[in-house]
């Protein structure tokens, strides 16, 4: 959930960039970070621990600004992809007001996607959410891959796979070279803002 | 609720701004280098590879790994414990170089613990031979441990047959993954030179014994 401060007009917004391993979840906040990090006056902070209680992500925080009276804060995570930091993902899931789904566009990761995809129902169920009522938007990443003759699936057969049902804007991107991250970001803010201010105010 | 008008301003306003945050046209604002600055412990690097590697495989965190255990086996190379446990990180690395998303994955334990250990030797100059040699064989053991765990899941599912065998492929072909033949065979060569070390330090001990 949201934090809003209606005293001090703030509201706290956090989005979580989830997907497999290894399909393009830091790069994608690298990016913004290293191309926009001047703009945004922000620090990435990426926190990798280690011991009996693990926590991994990466976090990057910036304001946005007074908007309409209220100081809009952005908060972006990435849970790690890994099928064994499910506690951490779940955790992380905490609070979420909106999911960029980071798929992997490569041939060989089409039942990864599908697998982490039902990793995010069911640990959003564990927090009572649907994932079809949250602000969601899919990223199909790597497509530049396609360049260097690796196989990729196309956006027909990502949507039918992963898409079909929750109908989710979506963004063919990728995060290597900065296509539709950007754009994929924006959407997700606009749409997270819109829900949080829907339900709360 | 805001009134819905109010609510339109807020999308409006929230567009312009984000367009004004993330404009992708003109010159790109460089962001300033990382700061280099000498490690302060010797395995420094070799830490954040390791928890580089155990967030995610990368082919940068792997040649990472190799590249700062080559570098610290030049710096220890008259330590023959620290040595063994090097090549211990080097045998996983190249286990999780060729095995990647299927990798065991009780290979991270191993590995966090495997370095765990080697840190706490090189952060501890004074710390007696003969504990360094105990920590070595548990270990070692892990290791050990990890390699059937490998080797029982790679057994095969015997089925009835419904065709006959295909033909083997050629030796060249199963070259893409680490075999259990591969893996008992550097464990094999560890134990060797785990026992010769500890022949050739029991020798030193005789010899410094009768000196004195």
């Amino acid at each position: 959930m949201a934090f809003i401060n209606l005293k001090s007009k703030v509201i706290q917004v956090k989005i979580v960039y989830y997907g497999p391993g290894r399909g393009g979840k830091t790069t994608s906040l690298e990016y913004i970070y290293r191309k926009f990090q001047q703009r945004i006056r922000a620090e990435m902070v990426t926190i990798k621990t280690h011991g009996d209680r693990t926590l991994f992500f990466d976090f990057l925080p910036f304001d946005i600004g007074l908007i309409n009276g209220y100081n809009i804060k952005i908060q972006l995570y990435t849970v790690p992809g890994q099928v064994k930091y499910n506690a951490t993902r779940r955790l992380v899931l905490r609070g979420v007001d909106g999911i960029v789904f980071v798929a992997d566009a490569m041939a060989v990761r089409r039942e990864k996607n599908i697998q982490s995809l039902r990793n995010l129902h069911e640990n959003l169920a564990s927090y009572k959410k649907n994932l079809a009522a949250l602000p969601l938007v899919i990223q199909y990443n790597k497509i530049d891959l396609v360049e260097q003759g690796i196989p990729i699936l196309d956006v027909e057969l990502l949507e039918l796979d992963l898409n079909r049902d929750l109908k989710a804007p979506y963004f063919a991107a990728s995060a290597l070279k900065g296509i539709n991250v950007v754009a994929s970001l924006k959407k997700i803010i606009s749409m997270s803002v819109a829900s949080v201010k829907n339900e709360f105010l | 609720m805001d009134h819905p008008s109010k609510f339109d301003q807020l999308n409006s306003e929230l567009e312009s701004r984000l367009d004004d945050l993330f404009r992708e046209d003109g010159p790109v604002p460089a962001a300033p280098p990382p700061p280099k600055r000498a490690p302060t412990q010797p395995l420094e690097e070799l830490k954040k590879t390791v928890l580089s590697i155990d967030w995610e495989i990368t082919p940068e965190a792997l040649a990472g790994l190799q590249e700062q255990i080559g570098l610290l086996k030049v710096t220890f190379q008259r330590d023959k414990v620290i040595s063994m446990f090097l090549q211990i990180l080097g045998a996983l690395g190249q286990y999780i170089k060729t095995s990647r998303s299927y990798v065991h994955p009780s290979t991270f334990t191993v590995l966090n613990s495997v370095f765990a250990r080697l840190d706490e030797i090189v952060s501890s100059p004074t710390m007696p031979e003969e504990r360094k040699r105990k920590l070595l064989q548990v270990e070692m053991a892990g290791y050990q441990e990890l390699r059937d765990k490998i080797m029982k899941r790679r057994k095969p599912i015997r089925v009835a047959p419904v065709e006959p065998p295909a033909p083997a492929p050629p030796a060249a072909a199963s070259a893409a993954g680490v075999t259990p033949e591969v893996l008992a065979q550097a464990v094999e060569e560890l134990k060797r030179f785990i026992r010769a070390e500890l022949t050739r330090f029991k020798d030193e001990l005789r010899g410094a014994s009768r000196r004195g």
